[in-house]
C-alpha cells in the first residue's frame, strides 16, 4: 500500500488540479477580450452551485437542473460585466479590479444569508465507489470531473474556432482597435467573455461540489488556487492552464500529506510569486514587446 | 502665506483637539477608539503610498499590519524588548517583507500585482497559522505591553504614544511625498517607460515606496499588538483589507488628510453596525446624498447614467438593508461592499479630493508662488561643438524574429549636428532610436557615445551615460502639472538623501529645481502653463513639454522622435525656433522626421534608411536629390 501512496495522492490531487484549470480558464476567457479578470470568480462558482442545489431540492432532476445552473452562471457573469467592469474600462483605469472585489464580497454575504453559513452536501447520481486501476482508487465522480471540464472547455475552444461569433472574440482578443474598426463591437465581445467566463464557474461549481460540499467558504480557498494556475500558466495559454492545474493539484495533495494540511495552499501562492518574478507573462504566455 | 495658515492651522488644531480629548473625556471606550484611529492612520498613511501615489491595488497591507504586529508580539515576549526597540522591529519587519515582496511584485502591473499582494497576504495567514511554535497558531498570542525607557504606560499614556509616531509619520511622509520622491512615485504611474527614460530609476523608487508602504502598516501592526496585547491570525484576513482600502478609497488617495478620514470610518464602522439606529440614520443619509449628488451629475450630464445611478441603486438597497433586517451584523460584508461600491463609482476622488477643491473655492486659497525661474544658460550652459564624433553605430542590427528591423546600420553624428534621419514608414527609424536609447537590446553591431559603449537594452542606463529622448507616442506624466513632468527628469538637482528628505531638510534644493524648470518651460513657451496638469494640455504643448522634460536631463544626445507629428502649421514653426535653439546651445540632435521642410530647414546632415538599411547620407538638398532616396519615397520605377 505504501508504494502506492504517491501516484494515489498524484492522481486525486490532479482531479481537483482541473477544477482550478477550469476556474482559471474562466480568467483567461476575460483577460483575453478586455484584460481584466474577476477577482470575484470564486463567489460565481460558489453562488451557481448553491443556486444548483437549490433547483435540485425543488425536485429537479440532476439532468436539468445542469442547464438551469449553467444559466444562471452566465446572468451572474453578465452582472459583473455591466455593474463592475465596464465602468472601469470605459474610464481605463484599474478600478476593476476594486469593483469585482467588492462584488464577490457582496455575493459572498448575499449566500451567507440566502444558504446559510454551514457546508451542505450536494447530491449527484454519479456513484463515489471506488474503482480500482493499476492500484490506483479513482471514483466515478473523480472521473466526471476530468470529463466535465474537458467537455466544456472543448466547446468553449470549437466555439471560438468555427463560429463567425468565436472569430469576433478571437479578433478582439488580438487587437481591440483593429477589431473595432472591422464593425466588431468591443463591448459586445466583453460581454461575451463574462457571459462564459460565468459558464465556466458555474460548471466548476457544479463539478467539485459533490466532492468538496457547498459552503460560503468554498470559493477563497478555490479561487486563489485557481489564480496562481492562470499566472503561473500566464493569462493566454488554454493549454497551459490544464497542466499547470494538474501539476499544483497533485503537488498540493503531496504537500498535505507530508507536510500538514494547513500547508497545502502554500505551494501554489509560493509557485505564483516565483513565477511572477521569474516569468511575469507566465510559462506558456507570449512575451509582449514593449512599444512606444 | 494664508495657504500655509490655513493648512498648518488645520492640521494643529485637530492635533491639539486629538490629544486633548482624554484629559476632557475620561472614558475608556473613547479612548480605545481614538488610539485606533491613530493606529489606522499610520496604516493608510502606508497604503496610500502604493495605492494612491504607484497607483496599485495593494491587498497586502493587512498582512503587514499582522507581520508587525506579530513581530512585535514576539520582541516582547521571547526577547523581552521594550517598547521602542520593539516597535522599531515592526517597522524594520515591514520594510523587510515590503522589500522582499516589492522584487517579483516589480516588474508587474494591474491584475499581476494584484495577485501577488493577495497571494503574499494568504501566504502570511497560512504562516501565522500552522507556525504554532512560535505563533501559538489560532490560540493566539498573548503579550503584555513593554515599558517605555523603564515607564509603565496606562492607556492614556499609551495613546499619546500613538500620537506622537502618527505626527511623526505625518510630517515625514509629508516631507517625502511633497519631493522629488513623491513625484516619481507618481510619474512611475503615469508611464514608467518615460521615468526610466528620464534616468531616474523605477526599480529603486517603486522598491522604496512599496517598502516604506509596508513598514508603516507594520509599524501600525506594533502598536497594534501592544493597544490589543491579543494577537490571532484570523485579524489580519481579506475581510481587513477590504475595510483598509475602503477607508483609503472614501477619505480620498494621494492625501494624508484621506487617510485619517479613512482610519476615522474604520474605527466607527463597527461600532455604527452594532447600533441600528444609528445605521438607519446614517444610510438614509448616505442615499440622500447619493440621490441628490446622483440626480445633478445626470441632469447636468458630467457623467453616464449608469456612473450616475449605480450608487443611489446601492445606497437604496442599504437603507432597505438597514430598515428590514433585524440583524445586520449578519450582513456586515455585503454592507462593506455596497458602501465601496457606491463610493468607488459615485466619489471615485474621495472625501478628501472632493473637500480640498470645495474649501480651496470656498476660501480662495492660491495655490504656493512660484520661484523665480533662473536665466536658461544655468541650466543649459553652451557647449562649444567641436565637431567631434559624438555617437557612432557599427553594423547595428534588430531582428524580431523574422523581421529585420534594423538589418547592419552604421552611422556617425557629430557633436553639435542637428542630424536628421528620415525614410519611408517601416523603414526602421523609430527601432534603430528604441535600439539607441536602451528601450530594445540590439541584436548585433555596437554603439559608441564618445568612444565608449553604450549600454545595452536599458533606457535608464542609456539615460545615465548621456542620451535623453521624447516619444513618437507621447509619454507624458499626465497626472503631473507641466511644472512637475519637467522636475520629475531635472538632473542633478537632487543630492539630498532619503533621511533628509524625510526630516524636511531638502527645501532649498526643491526651490531650486522649480527655478530650473521653469527655465526650460519658459524656452519651450509653457511658462504660463508651468500649473495645468499635463493631461488638460493642448496636443501641440504636450509635445513641446516632452522637449522640454527632455532638456531638464542636460542630455549630451537629444533624440527627438517624430516631433512635427500631428502638429497644425503654427505649431509647426514654434517647433523649428525651439530645435534652432537647442541648436544654438550647442545640444547634439538626432531628428526623426517625416516633414521634409522641417528637415531641411534644420539639418546639417541626414541619414536615409529604407528597409533597415542606410541608402543615402549627406546634407539635405543633396540627399533629396538622391536616386535611391526618390526610389524609396516614390516608388522603384520613379
Amino acid at each position: 500500500m505504501t508504494t502506492s501512496i504517491v501516484p494515489q495522492l498524484i492522481v486525486s490531487g490532479a482531479m481537483m488540479g482541473l477544477i482550478y484549470a477550469l476556474v482559471a480558464y474562466g480568467f483567461q476567457l476575460t483577460y483575453a477580450t478586455s484584460r481584466s479578470i474577476n477577482f470575484g470568480q470564486g463567489e460565481l462558482v460558489m453562488v451557481s452551485a448553491f443556486f444548483s442545489l437549490t433547483l435540485t431540492k425543488l425536485g429537479l432532476p440532476y439532468w436539468l437542473m445542469i442547464p438551469g445552473g449553467l444559466l444562471f452562471g452566465v446572468v451572474l457573469g453578465l452582472f459583473v460585466e455591466r455593474a463592475a467592469v465596464r465602468l472601469a474600462l470605459e474610464q481605463k483605469s484599474e478600478g476593476w479590479v476594486l469593483l469585482t472585489i467588492i462584488m464577490g464580497l457582496f455575493f459572498f454575504s448575499a449566500a451567507e444569508n440566502i444558504w446559510g453559513r454551514d457546508d451542505q452536501p450536494f447530491p449527484t447520481p454519479i456513484t463515489s465507489d471506488a474503482l480500482h486501476v493499476l492500484g490506483i482508487s479513482i471514483t466515478p465522480l473523480e472521473i466526471s470531473v476530468a470529463v466535465g471540464v474537458f467537455t466544456i472547455m472543448g466547446l468553449i475552444e470549437l466555439f471560438k474556432r468555427t463560429t463567425l461569433l468565436g472569430k469576433a472574440f478571437e479578433a478582439v482578443s488580438v487587437d481591440r482597435d483593429a477589431a473595432e474598426l472591422m464593425g466588431i463591437s468591443t463591448t459586445h465581445t466583453v460581454m461575451l467573455s463574462y457571459g462564459l467566463s460565468g459558464l465556466s464557474a458555474a460548471v466548476a461549481g457544479i463539478l467539485v461540489s459533490p466532492i468538496t460540499t457547498v459552503g460560503p467558504t468554498m470559493a477563497s480557498v478555490l479561487v486563489l488556487k485557481a489564480f496562481s494556475v492562470a499566472v503561473v500558466a500566464g493569462l493566454d495559454s488554454g493549454f497551459g492552464v490544464v497542466l499547470v492545474g494538474l501539476f499544483l493539484g497533485s503537488l498540493e495533495s503531496l504537500t498535505s500529506y507530508y507536510v500538514g494540511s494547513g500547508w497545502r495552499e502554500a505551494p501554489g501562492l509560493v509557485l505564483l510569486i516565483l513565477a511572477l518574478a521569474v516569468r511575469p507573462t507566465g510559462v506558456f504566455g507570449k512575451a509582449v514587446i514593449r512599444k512606444v | 502665506m494664508k495657504r500655509i495658515l490655513f493648512i498648518h492651522g488645520a492640521e494643529l488644531l485637530v492635533l491639539v483637539l486629538l490629544a486633548c480629548i482624554p484629559i476632557a473625556v475620561k472614558n475608556p471606550f473613547v479612548l480605545g477608539l481614538l488610539t485606533l484611529l491613530a493606529i489606522y492612520g499610520i496604516l493608510l498613511i502606508g497604503l496610500d503610498v502604493t495605492v494612491g501615489y504607484l497607483g496599485q491595488i495593494n491587498l497586502a497591507q493587512a498582512a503587514f499590519l499582522g507581520l508587525g504586529a506579530y513581530t512585535a508580539g514576539l520582541m516582547v515576549t521571547h526577547f523581552g524588548l521594550g517598547m521602542i526597540s520593539s516597535l522599531f522591529a515592526s517597522l524594520l519587519a515591514g520594510l523587510a517583507f515590503g522589500a522582499l515582496l516589492a522584487f517579483p511584485a516589480l516588474r508587474l502591473e494591474g491584475p499581476q500585482f494584484a495577485l501577488a499582494t493577495l497571494s503574499f497576504s494568504a501566504l502570511v495567514t497560512i504562516g501565522l497559522n500552522e507556525w504554532e511554535s512560535v505563533t501559538n497558531g489560532a490560540q493566539g498570542l498573548q503579550l503584555v505591553r513593554p515599558t517605555l525607557f523603564g515607564l509603565e504606560l496606562a492607556a492614556q499614556g499609551f495613546y499619546w504614544l500613538c500620537i506622537v509616531l502618527l505626527v511623526f509619520v505625518w510630517i515625514a511622509m509629508n516631507n517625502l511625498l511633497s519631493s522629488q520622491w513623491g513625484r516619481t512615485f507618481e510619474a512611475l504611474r503615469d508611464s514608467p517607460i518615460a521615468t526610466d527614460a528620464m534616468g531616474v530609476g523605477t526599480f529603486r523608487h517603486k522598491v522604496a515606496a512599496f517598502a516604506l508602504g509596508s513598514g508603516l502598516g507594520g509599524l501600525a501592526g506594533g502598536l497594534y499588538a501592544f493597544n490589543f496585547q491579543y494577537l490571532q491570525p484570523q485579524s489580519f484576513v481579506y475581510e481587513l483589507m477590504v475595510i483598509l482600502l475602503l477607508g483609503v478609497v472614501l477619505g480620498g488617495r494621494k492625501s494624508l488628510w484621506g487617510a485619517l478620514v479613512g482610519a476615522t470610518l474604520i474605527v466607527l464602522l463597527p461600532n455604527l453596525l452594532s447600533n441600528r439606529f444609528l445605521f438607519q440614520v446614517f444610510s438614509i443619509i448616505g442615499f440622500v446624498i447619493a440621490l441628490v449628488a446622483g440626480g445633478r451629475s445626470y441632469i447636468q450630464k458630467t457623467t453616464k447614467p449608469f456612473q450616475a445611478g449605480a450608487p443611489v441603486v446601492a445606497m437604496g438597497m442599504l437603507v432597505i438593508v438597514a430598515i428590514f433586517f433585524p440583524n445586520i451584523e449578519d450582513l456586515r460584508r455585503a454592507i462593506f461592499a455596497l458602501m465601496l461600491f457606491s463610493v468607488v463609482v459615485g466619489l471615485p476622488e474621495g472625501v478628501m479630493g472632493f473637500a480640498a477643491r470645495f474649501l480651496s473655492k470656498l476660501f480662495h486659497i492660491a495655490p504656493a508662488p512660484l520661484a523665480v525661474p533662473v536665466p536658461l544658460h544655468t541650466v543649459l550652459p553652451i557647449r562649444d561643438p567641436d565637431g567631434s564624433p559624438l555617437l557612432e553605430l557599427r553594423q547595428l542590427k534588430r531582428h524580431f524574429g523574422g523581421v529585420r528591423a534594423v538589418d547592419g546600420v552604421s552611422m556617425l553624428v557629430q557633436t553639435g549636428h542637428i542630424h536628421g534621419l528620415i525614410g519611408p514608414n517601416g523603414s526602421g527609424k523609430s527601432t534603430l532610436v528604441n535600439v539607441v536609447s536602451g528601450l530594445y537590446k540590439p541584436s548585433g553591431g555596437t554603439m559608441l557615445l564618445r568612444g565608449r559603449a553604450l549600454p545595452h537594452g536599458s533606457l535608464f542606463r542609456a539615460a545615465q551615460a548621456g542620451i535623453s529622448r521624447t516619444f513618437q507616442n507621447l509619454q507624458i506624466f499626465s497626472e503631473l502639472t507641466a511644472l512637475e513632468n519637467v522636475m520629475v527628469a531635472m538632473k542633478g538637482v537632487y543630492r539630498k538623501s532619503l533621511p533628509f528628505v524625510l526630516f524636511g531638510l531638502s527645501h532649498k534644493e526643491e526651490r531650486y529645481a522649480q527655478s530650473c524648470a521653469l527655465a526650460l518651460l519658459e524656452m519651450v513657451g509653457l511658462r504660463e502653463e508651468a500649473r495645468i496638469t499635463a493631461r488638460d494640455l493642448p496636443y501641440g504643448a504636450q509635445r513641446f513639454l516632452e522637449i522640454a522634460r527632455a532638456l531638464a536631463r542636460r542630455p549630451d544626445l537629444l533624440i527627438l522622435d517624430e516631433p512635427a507629428a500631428g502638429l497644425a502649421h503654427p505649431d509647426v514653426t514654434k517647433l523649428i525656433e525651439i530645435i534652432r535653439d537647442i541648436h544654438r546651445i550647442g545640444i547634439t540632435t538626432i531628428l526623426i522626421e517625416h516633414h521634409m521642410e522641417v528637415v531641411s530647414e534644420l539639418c546639417d546632415v541626414v541619414t536615409v534608411l529604407d528597409g533597415g538599411l542606410v541608402i543615402a547620407e549627406g546634407r539635405p538638398v543633396d540627399v533629396k536629390r538622391h536616386p535611391k532616396v526618390i526610389a524609396a519615397y516614390l516608388g522603384a520605377n520613379a
